[in-house]
């Protein structure tokens, strides 16, 4: 997927609005190797933002985001997505299986239905998360952090060579974090780049090799024991963007009365 | 009654029940996906998409009419959307905005070109079931009402358009931006459904009229959803239930002489009232029958642990005592059944418990006092707040939590009040010899 040195993923001067009002500020980020890489900031920092802008499901107003130099839609499906657990109805009709499944319906495309490859496939990664005895289970009967798992079997069963994750520690157990985290240092392991929206400092020291520090900008990035200082931390969390915030709201404004 | 009146009964009985099909498997989606009141936009909204299908020469339930309506549905979503973006209109006002513009339009034209288009107000509103049987064309020799194949035609457009796209569906609805992040291309499938909505909804329009449309969109997926709990079963039972409530609402209308579209929704409503008492898992009566169950072991639980806990103030565990007072009714149906079935013996006001029963409240009262001793522990409760959610937590508290538990304790640890904390496996010798 790599011709020539171009890195994974790139941001490159992105800037990403919800209407009109600017919500990430010029990020420039490239990541050249596979690695696990934390996404880290405060609430509202527009962590998630990011991942979304990345994928195509908010709108770039500036800048581009390229994978190994590539546009998106050229390597659609190699990228593969755990979106918030919060985001999807669980009393939808489906079980375990059916929504891992769901993750090779991308590759699969029309008019075919999953055969015995694609189920081979999910029931591994149903392994590979610890949940193989729980693929009839109905998804409203599981707990949060077995949510969280199936969301990134689900992923896994897309055979992706990029995963963007969107808070998976949150709300969910420690024996489910561990798994979790297990899950994607494999993956990283084997060659995959990881990048994971994360809001838990501590952790975050400990799990991820490489950082950014974002607060509707980007703060620092590079490998975490550079990255994680006292300065960096404190210029992140510690505001310094009431600025920001305040131009937002008037181009919003602007917007309306012009 | 002649065979003839009888073959005109079972063609419309066989097109309300193929329209109701084709409707219910659409209204699957838009109901999981929390859009059944998009369907009933649609419902109304294709109106003016059929009047100027028919006004450029096509037939109802002709190719031109599907097309008019096709458009006319993307159009109302459109709309609304466009609303939204451009002066923030809530969506569902925005799409009550576009519908009712949409459908009233269609109304004024179909009274203005009255003359030239086989529609009036009435069928519009109420449909024209009962006329189906009497616009028959000849199909190999057979003549089949003109309704029936419209409806057969949809059917089979909507059946193939979902089975070649399910599993986009499905996913796309469970989860949009993850399907997109996938490479499904959600618009694509949106619009699909959308279209087939539009289809399936011009069917059920010239059988049943604009409103009670809704109802076979939404009525049979949303009783289906209270049965069954995956997807393809949630199709399969609504079309089940969308061709039984067809069948069942003729026959009724024709029973009673009454409008058959009305009767139709009447007993679909019927099937979902039905499913909301009786759904085995979800249905009110499950759910009572499973608290009465809950509020009968509790009961039985308690007054077997008052018996031994009297009994172990009095020395013995398995001591008779002086019968305590059942606090409510159902204790004092508990204590009559614990004493028939053998567990507590009674004699002159007194009771004791038996083995069995002895066993049995061992193990409540080994739950509330290791509850107790856990909560003591890991939260910082003085001791007179420990008691309350044990007496809860001792009837839910399994074999399996109960280990988890002792496994934290030392050996012989009594509980926060020091009192011991009976064993699991009950004692070698049974229960303490009765003084």
């Amino acid at each position: 997927m790599n011709p020539g040195q171009q890195p994974l993923v790139e941001f490159h001067d992105v800037t990403v609005a919800y209407g009109r009002r600017p919500v990430l500020w010029n990020i420039d980020l490239a990541i050249a190797e596979p690695c696990l890489f934390g996404v880290i900031g405060p609430n509202g920092a527009g962590k998630s933002t990011l991942l979304k802008a990345a994928l195509g499901l908010v709108p770039v107003v500036g800048g581009f985001v390229r994978f190994c130099g590539r546009p998106r839609r050229q390597v659609q499906g190699r990228v593969g997505y755990v979106p918030q657990r919060e985001t999807v109805d669980w009393d939808f009709p489906v079980n375990v299986m059916d929504v891992v499944l769901m993750g090779t319906y991308g590759r699969l495309g029309w008019l075919r239905w999953p055969g015995r490859r694609e189920r081979a496939v999910a029931a591994e990664c149903l392994e590979r998360v610890g949940l193989a005895d729980l693929a009839d289970r109905q998804i409203g009967r599981l707990s949060g952090g077995q949510q969280q798992r199936v969301f990134l079997a689900r992923a896994l069963a897309q055979e992706a060579d990029i995963y963007l994750l969107d808070e998976p520690m949150a709300g969910v157990d420690v024996r489910s974090q561990e798994q979790i985290f297990g899950v994607l240092a494999a993956l990283r392991d084997a060659g995959r780049l990881v990048i994971v929206v994360h809001h838990d400092l501590r952790t975050a020291a400990e799990w991820f090799d490489q950082v950014a520090l974002i607060d509707r900008r980007l703060v620092a990035a590079g490998p975490t024991a550079e990255v994680l200082t006292a300065d960096n931390i404190q210029k992140t969390y510690a505001g310094g963007i009431e600025l920001l915030e305040q131009l937002g709201q008037a181009v919003a404004e602007r917007g309306r009365t012009e | 009654m002649s065979s003839d009146a009888l073959a005109l009964h079972g063609w419309s009985m066989l097109t309300a029940a193929t329209v109701s099909a084709s409707c219910a498997l659409v209204g699957t989606l838009l109901v999981v996906r929390r859009m059944s009141l998009l369907g009933d936009a649609i419902a109304h909204a294709v109106l003016p998409g059929i009047v100027v299908g028919v006004l450029a020469g096509g037939r109802l339930g002709g190719p031109l009419v599907l097309a008019g309506a096709v458009v006319a549905a993307l159009m109302t979503v459109g709309l609304t959307r466009g609303l939204r973006a451009a002066v923030g209109l809530a969506e569902d006002a925005g799409s009550g905005v576009v519908f009712t513009t949409l459908f009233a339009a269609g109304v004024v034209t179909v009274s203005l070109f009255a003359s030239r288009i086989d529609l009036d107000p009435e069928c519009v509103l109420f449909g024209i079931l009962e006329l189906a049987a009497f616009d028959l064309v000849s199909v190999g020799g057979v003549e089949v009402p003109r309704a029936l194949l419209t409806a057969t035609a949809v059917l089979v457009i909507v059946a193939g358009g979902l089975a070649a796209t399910w599993q986009l569906q499905i996913s796309t609805a469970f989860d949009q931006e993850a399907a997109a992040a996938a490479g499904i291309p959600v618009a694509v499938v949106t619009t699909g459904l959308l279209s087939l909505t539009a289809v399936a909804t011009v069917a059920g329009f010239e059988a049943v009229g604009a409103v009670l449309v809704v109802a076979m969109l939404v009525v049979p997926a949303a009783t289906a959803e209270l049965l069954v709990h995956r997807m393809h079963q949630v199709a399969l039972v609504a079309v089940a239930v969308a061709v039984a409530a067809a069948g069942l609402g003729w026959l009724a209308a024709w029973r009673w002489n009454t409008s058959a579209a009305g009767m139709i929704a009447v007993v679909l409503g019927g099937f979902y009232a039905t499913a909301v008492v009786l759904a085995p898992a979800d249905g009110l009566l499950a759910r009572l029958v499973a608290k009465l169950a809950l509020d009968w072991r509790v009961a039985r639980e308690d007054w077997l642990a008052r018996i031994w806990r009297a009994g172990e103030q009095a020395g013995a565990a398995g001591a008779s005592v002086v019968r305590p007072r059942p606090r409510t009714g159902l204790e004092r149906a508990a204590a009559v059944w614990l004493r028939l079935t053998g567990r507590v013996e009674r004699s002159a006001g007194r009771v004791r418990l038996s083995k069995d029963g002895a066993r049995e409240a061992e193990l409540v009262v080994r739950s509330h006092r290791l509850w107790e001793t856990w909560l003591g522990r890991h939260a910082d409760l003085p001791a007179d707040h420990l008691h309350p959610p044990a007496e809860w937590v001792e009837h839910h508290l399994g074999a399996a939590m109960r280990e988890r538990i002792e496994a934290e304790l030392t050996a012989g640890e009594a509980d926060p009040h020091g009192r011991e904390i009976p064993p699991e496996a009950g004692r070698p010798d049974g229960p303490p010899p009765v003084v």
